[in-house]
């Protein structure tokens, strides 16, 4: 058990920088996910802790020691690969004492930690097959049996769910949120699924071209996010991000609707982000507004009604017992604790 | 006209040439090995004799022992040196290996050669006088600057042995790479996390999951191992005296130089036997259903 630094972390292929000068501190036991959109260094951050990859510059600690020069042999780490990385060619319980095999751990000693890992994931009389006779969740838990099978300073997870089905993700993650809780070991979690990471992690990173652009609790990247990006790449639906100006301490819409009154100064440009979440439906004549509905969606647990709002659409959450039609026309208002101002240019969140 | 029977008209060419250019040459060549067949004696070719050509191989002809020892060496030999150091070469050459494209391109280059060629070739810089090796052992280790490299049975055999490994390196070279290259890379990564040295890995991960690769490139250089004519055909011709004399340059001596077709005809069957196995062996590995 350790804590991770990451000290100007930063890799460079040729003129592509791939991760930018990060600083990063997990904490001991902390399960901390780097959450980003595809290319934006999540995956070549955990690399270099896991000494795959050689920092072009900065230092990776584990623990009190530096180990930028240490192959991933004497980092001390289990990693879990998005395809598994299991040896086709061993059973499932040479794959899971493999770890222990590789270290020199006692012969008498494997046999019931591979067992006691088993059980841990469920796999016990999986023990005599090959990998390539179980399903793409039993593999899952295999690559997760041989991480835990030791026990690490540290768990590095890449996509783990990202090759499962839908419905097997949602019982994994609770899986693994159960187990991580249960081992208590610091783990650094990539993933782009941003469920994933408001579900599981202490702390979210997100990232984007190689930066960390926020850095907090679930609770702070959903209700409290640093600037545009973080705000439009979490929660679903997106958050609705609304062009226009703040003119007399009012928002006004590109198309010229004065919307909420804001406590801010004017700005000739300004983007108005609300979630859906956060905008009533009422009837028509009873909301701030009245918009057309452009397009009913009944998902079971809510409904999503996409409105036209002048030249922009945007999309409010309705009860679940709502019924509507296309063009029906309704009121809406916004609940004006949860409205989030930003820069259009700097793309930074204004505070309110 | 049927799909059906077009089907077959379209194969039909491909199993006419194969049929007259293997088939058919392996049919003759099993009834000439029941007769006399004496290419200065009229009449002959039809004279039958019975097992007598197989008979008189295995127990009148130290010569024909002599040379499936020399093949069985020499196989065992170039299969064994030609892959260890093909597998050596494919590591450092293949993606995240320690040399690059520049190197494969030059490596590539002997296996362009004509075995004939490499064979006129190793027997000049092998020449004692004015041979390129010569000159080396010359400057480097003078005792061995004098010694006649293909006049001396043992010698000989390895100059043979050195010039096949060198000019087949490259192919099984390139096949490995390729082998190397479809191995996921995520499981030697793990296996490095997992607590792995390099040689472990190479021994636990990457190797198993090359076998398949493997075997058909052992079973294929064996194929080619076993038939050798060319090179000992232009580098000693089979000598001094058998020592270098492989099953194909003896039933070639004994068909074209001796005449006595019926006789190497036996012979040449008697090799056709392991090629079989070896054929099937390399058939079912490169069609196997995973």
């Amino acid at each position: 058990m350790a804590e991770i630094k990451l000290n100007n972390l930063t890799k460079r292929w040729g003129e592509f920088v791939g991760v930018d000068s990060q600083s990063l501190h997990i904490k001991d036991r902390e399960f901390l996910v780097l959450l980003g959109p595809s290319g934006c260094g999540k995956t070549t951050t955990m690399r270099m802790i896991a000494g795959l990859e050689d920092p072009t510059e900065g230092e990776v600690w584990i623990g009190d020691r530096m180990v930028n020069d240490d192959l991933p042999k004497d980092r001390d780490v289990a990693m879990v690969f998005q395809n598994y990385g299991l040896y086709p060619h061993m059973t499932i319980f040479e794959n899971i004492a493999y770890p222990l095999r590789a270290r020199g751990v006692a012969k008498s000693e494997i046999n019931p930690r591979v067992e006691k890992a088993a059980e841990q994931v469920e796999l016990t009389q999986f023990l005599d097959r090959k990998p390539k006779a179980l399903s793409g969740g039993q593999r899952q838990r295999v690559a997760l049996a041989r991480a835990i099978v030791r026990t690490p300073k540290v768990f590095l997870m890449d996509e783990p769910l990202s090759n499962l089905d839908a419905k097997l993700r949602v019982t994994m993650r609770a899986e693994l949120k159960h187990l991580s809780r249960e081992l208590q070991v610091t783990t650094v979690y990539v993933t782009h699924d941003q469920i994933e990471a408001m579900t599981l992690a202490d702390r979210v990173a997100v990232m984007k071209h190689g930066v960390i652009q926020q850095l907090g609790t679930p609770d702070e990247i959903y209700n409290d996010p640093a600037n545009l990006f973080v705000a439009g790449f979490i929660g679903s639906p997106a958050m609705n991000l609304i062009n226009g100006s703040v003119e007399g301490g009012e928002f006004v819409t590109t198309g010229g609707t004065r919307l909420v009154k804001l406590n801010t100064a004017d700005r000739d440009k300004a983007i108005l982000g609300v979630r859906a979440d956060d905008m009533n439906v009422h009837g028509a004549g009873q909301g701030d507004i009245d918009v057309k509905i452009y397009a009913f969606e009944n998902t079971g647990e809510s409904t999503l009604l996409t409105v036209q709002w002048g030249r922009q659409r945007v999309i409010a959450r309705g009860d679940r017992h709502l019924r509507k039609e296309q063009d029906d026309v309704v009121g809406i208002s916004l609940d004006a604790d949860h409205l989030y101002l930003f820069d259009p240019e700097t793309e930074d969140r204004i505070r309110i | 006209m049927r799909d059906n029977t077009l089907k077959y008209l379209l194969v039909l060419p491909a199993v006419v040439v194969v049929f007259a250019t293997a088939i058919w040459p392996l049919i003759e060549a099993a009834r000439l090995s029941f007769t006399v067949g004496r290419l200065n004696r009229p009449g002959s070719l039809e004279q039958y004799l019975g097992w007598e050509n197989y008979t008189w191989a295995f127990l009148e002809e130290p010569a024909f022992w002599n040379s499936v020892w020399v093949t069985a060496v020499y196989t065992v030999l170039t299969v064994g040196l030609t892959t260890i150091l093909a597998l050596g070469l494919a590591l450092l050459l293949a993606p995240g290996g320690r040399l690059r494209s520049s190197a494969q391109t030059l490596l590539i280059l002997p296996f362009a050669m004509s075995p004939a060629l490499i064979g006129v070739s190793f027997r000049f810089m092998f020449n004692p006088e004015f041979g390129l090796f010569d000159a080396f052992f010359g400057v480097l280790i003078p005792p061995l600057a004098d010694v006649s490299w293909l006049a001396d049975p043992n010698l000989a055999f390895a100059v043979v042995v050195m010039a096949d490994v060198w000019g087949w390196i490259p192919f099984l070279t390139l096949v490995l790479i390729g082998g190397l290259a479809s191995v996921p890379r995520d499981t030697i990564e793990a296996a490095q996390v997992d607590g792995a040295s390099g040689w472990r890995v190479f021994r636990d991960v990457t190797l198993p999951q090359l076998g398949p690769v493997l075997a058909v490139v052992i079973i294929l250089k064996s194929i080619f191992s076993l038939k050798t004519f060319d090179q000992v055909f232009m580098l000693t011709n089979g000598g001094p005296g058998t020592a270098t004399q492989t099953l194909s340059h003896y039933i070639y001596f004994n068909g074209m130089k001796y005449g006595q077709i019926g006789y190497s005809a036996a012979v040449a069957w008697l090799m056709v036997i392991p090629m079989i196995f070896l054929t099937y062996a390399y058939a079912k590995f490169v069609f196997r259903k995973d």
